[in-house]
């Protein structure tokens, strides 16, 4: 009766696994075979989805270099790099600080620094633009991650500084009676124990503006569009190039799932244990 | 091995006084015990010792030198922390080994000091492991052996057995005190446990609110408390404690307790302030003459039996050898043995010596 239950429990368990996966999964599946195929064979009825039919013309046509996506492409790689790369070292180092330092008017900058995230893009799009041209940062990959790193650092923040609180004081004051200084201290006892946590945040933040449109098509004209735009431009007025819209979309995404293979162990460290069982 | 003074310590965290005056010594060699209830200040003391934490006002001398201005390190001091505090991400030979790492120690040299630590403190079969995969007195022992390789002159203990079940924190006790007789560091202990101060100290310092109630040997502490404060802290169960009066009569002193009168030597000169009666309950006796009492609670413990009696509007706790087999409500008499009472002054709560 016991084991029954158990197994009925998993049973469902799955069941709503595999339900969420499909919903997750399916729109990602069927990008790829609409990619892989002529619209001839998307568009006739019943849908023909016969092997010889796959091609891969659409991502030939796609990489074109004299298409937008190979340069969004790159774009979006140098916006994400910096911002990600910068958002973690100056994210680090004010997390830490605001974690441990007991510096005057603490919860004060700690709320300013969450205010910033309640106004909704929308409302400060129109003069960030102006301040943005103003000072000729428009369509320029400095401007645009600026702006990316204005919404994910105080991200980054606090998700390191509920990670570094985490961290027993403890572990700090016995490498200092070991005769650690304050620069061991960090490099030989609280970078290695936060690097879980820092990747899982830097992984984030890449995906955050690797993904960003919104500012991307506001603050961008020629020069630094990203892929999402780049993406987004093969809808046009008249006509939507399905095929080669979502031969770009797959090929967008290749960077971000990499990535997320690649630190898979410490994104899952990262956010789940939180905590350092010291 | 130093010598450690503290020399009219003040600590301050803002407006508010921690550490108030506090002046202790230990001679070289000593095991000196800090011991009080939570919030005393015990373990802020130990981490100025330490220099992890700033000295508002007076002087720690090591070796009659002034160390106020001198980082944790450079004090020659090592320390066990509460919670251990190894390095999670390293394995227990990384652990240990890590103060000689830091001086940049040749590689051999580091694992021969390693694996003589390990092996004092039986922790060879461990030395891969992760501190997340040993059991809490296996990571107790880790973190002794990072305070041993450094073989400092001072050992600093910051409640070291408070997360070790009872019956491994009874073994660790021993094992520190082997390990104290063998190295013969100083070492300063702080702990809330009375039981484990007496057990392991040369001296005991017991605090209250910042200051310092009373230093003296575990046996002073214990049978010569300085005040009733200490007579509470001190002893399992505690010390019970009435309020009389002395009475004189036909040439005879005794002490009166609600309508028992306590007879008392006629060698003791009596006070004239209003007195406090306390008794550790090996000296009160249970037989047949006496006060009558009613018995309240019987609390076996192995080789003794501890009695419980209401007595004069009060109770008091009498220690009884091997099992009792009084039985709740039985009535017994009470008496006193007059070596083990003492008397403090009801203002003051300090003691009087008579």
């Amino acid at each position: 009766m016991f084991l029954y239950k158990r197994y009925l429990n998993r049973f469902f368990i799955r069941l709503g696994l595999a339900t969420f996966t499909l919903v997750a999964l399916g729109p990602v599946l069927w990008g790829v075979v609409t990619s892989l195929f002529p619209l001839t064979s998307l568009t006739s009825n019943p849908l023909d989805l016969n092997p010889l039919n796959l091609t891969i013309e659409n991502y030939i046509r796609v990489l074109d270099t004299s298409r937008g996506l190979f340069s969004g492409l790159i774009n979006s790689m140098i916006i994400a790099t910096f911002t990600s790369a910068i958002g973690l070292v100056v994210g680090s180092a004010a997390a830490y600080a605001l974690a441990r330092l007991n510096m005057p008017g603490r919860n004060q900058i700690l709320l300013m620094i969450l205010a910033t995230q309640m106004l909704p893009g929308i409302v400060i799009a129109i003069p960030l633009f102006l301040v943005m041209s103003r000072l000729d940062l428009v369509d320029t990959h400095f401007g645009l991650i600026m702006v990316y790193l204005s919404f994910i650092l105080p991200i980054v923040i606090w998700i390191l500084k509920g990670f570094f609180e985490s961290i027993p004081m403890e572990l700090e004051r016995a490498a200092a009676v070991d005769g650690a200084t304050p620069l061991q201290t960090f490099q030989s006892i609280v970078l290695p124990i936060s690097l879980p946590p820092l990747f899982a945040t830097g992984v984030f933040a890449f995906i955050e503006s690797w993904n960003e449109f919104f500012f991307a098509i506001i603050l961008t004209r020629i020069n630094v569009k990203t892929a999402p735009i780049a993406i987004a431009e093969f809808s046009g007025q008249y006509t939507t190039l399905y095929g080669q819209m979502l031969a770009s979309a797959v090929l967008a995404s290749i960077p971000v799932v990499v990535l997320a293979i690649i630190f898979r162990r410490f994104i899952l460290e990262g956010f789940v244990e939180g905590a350092i069982k010291a | 091995m130093a010598t450690l003074e503290l020399i009219n310590v003040i600590k301050k965290f803002g407006e508010f006084t921690a550490i108030d005056g506090v002046s202790l010594h230990a001679a070289e060699g000593e095991f000196l015990t800090l011991l009080g209830p939570s919030g005393c200040g015990k373990s802020t003391i130990l981490n100025m010792i330490s220099g992890l934490e700033d000295v508002t006002a007076g002087e720690i001398r090591m070796n009659g030198k002034v160390v106020n201005q001198l980082g944790p390190f450079e004090r020659d001091v090592a320390m066990v922390f509460q919670n251990y505090a190894l390095y999670p991400h390293m394995t227990v030979a990384e652990n240990i080994g890590f103060s000689m790492r830091l001086r940049k120690r040749p590689k051999a040299e580091i694992n021969k000091r390693v694996f003589e630590v390990a092996n004092m403190l039986e922790l060879e079969h461990l030395m891969h492991r992760l501190p997340r995969e040993l059991s809490g007195g296996q990571q107790q022992r880790v973190a002794i052996g990072r305070a041993v390789i450094r073989e400092p002159s001072i050992f600093l203990f910051d409640e070291p057995f408070s997360n070790l079940d009872a019956a491994l924190r009874v073994k660790t006790r021993g094992e520190i005190k082997e390990l104290h007789q063998r190295l013969g560091v100083t070492s300063i202990f702080v702990t809330h446990d009375q039981e484990e101060a007496l057990s392991l100290s040369d001296h005991v310092a017991v605090l209250r609110a910042g200051k310092l109630e009373q230093h003296g040997s575990p046996e002073e502490i214990y049978s010569r408390p300085a005040s009733k404060y200490v007579a509470r802290f001190i002893g399992s169960p505690q010390m019970d404690i009435f309020s009389g009066i002395f009475l004189h009569s036909n040439g005879t002193l005794a002490f009166q307790i609600g309508e028992a009168t306590i007879p008392l030597p006629a060698n003791i000169q009596p006070p004239t302030q209003p007195v406090d009666m306390g008794v550790h309950p090996e000296y009160v006796i249970l037989g047949k003459t006496g006060f009558g009492a009613s018995v309240r609670l019987v609390q076996p413990v192995g080789p003794f039996t501890y009695v419980t009696v209401d007595w004069q509007g009060g109770s008091v706790t009498a220690r009884v050898n091997g099992v009792s087999h009084l039985k709740v409500k039985e009535i017994v008499q009470v008496q006193f043995d007059p070596e083990g009472l003492l008397f403090f002054d009801r203002e003051t709560e300090k003691r009087l010596n008579m």
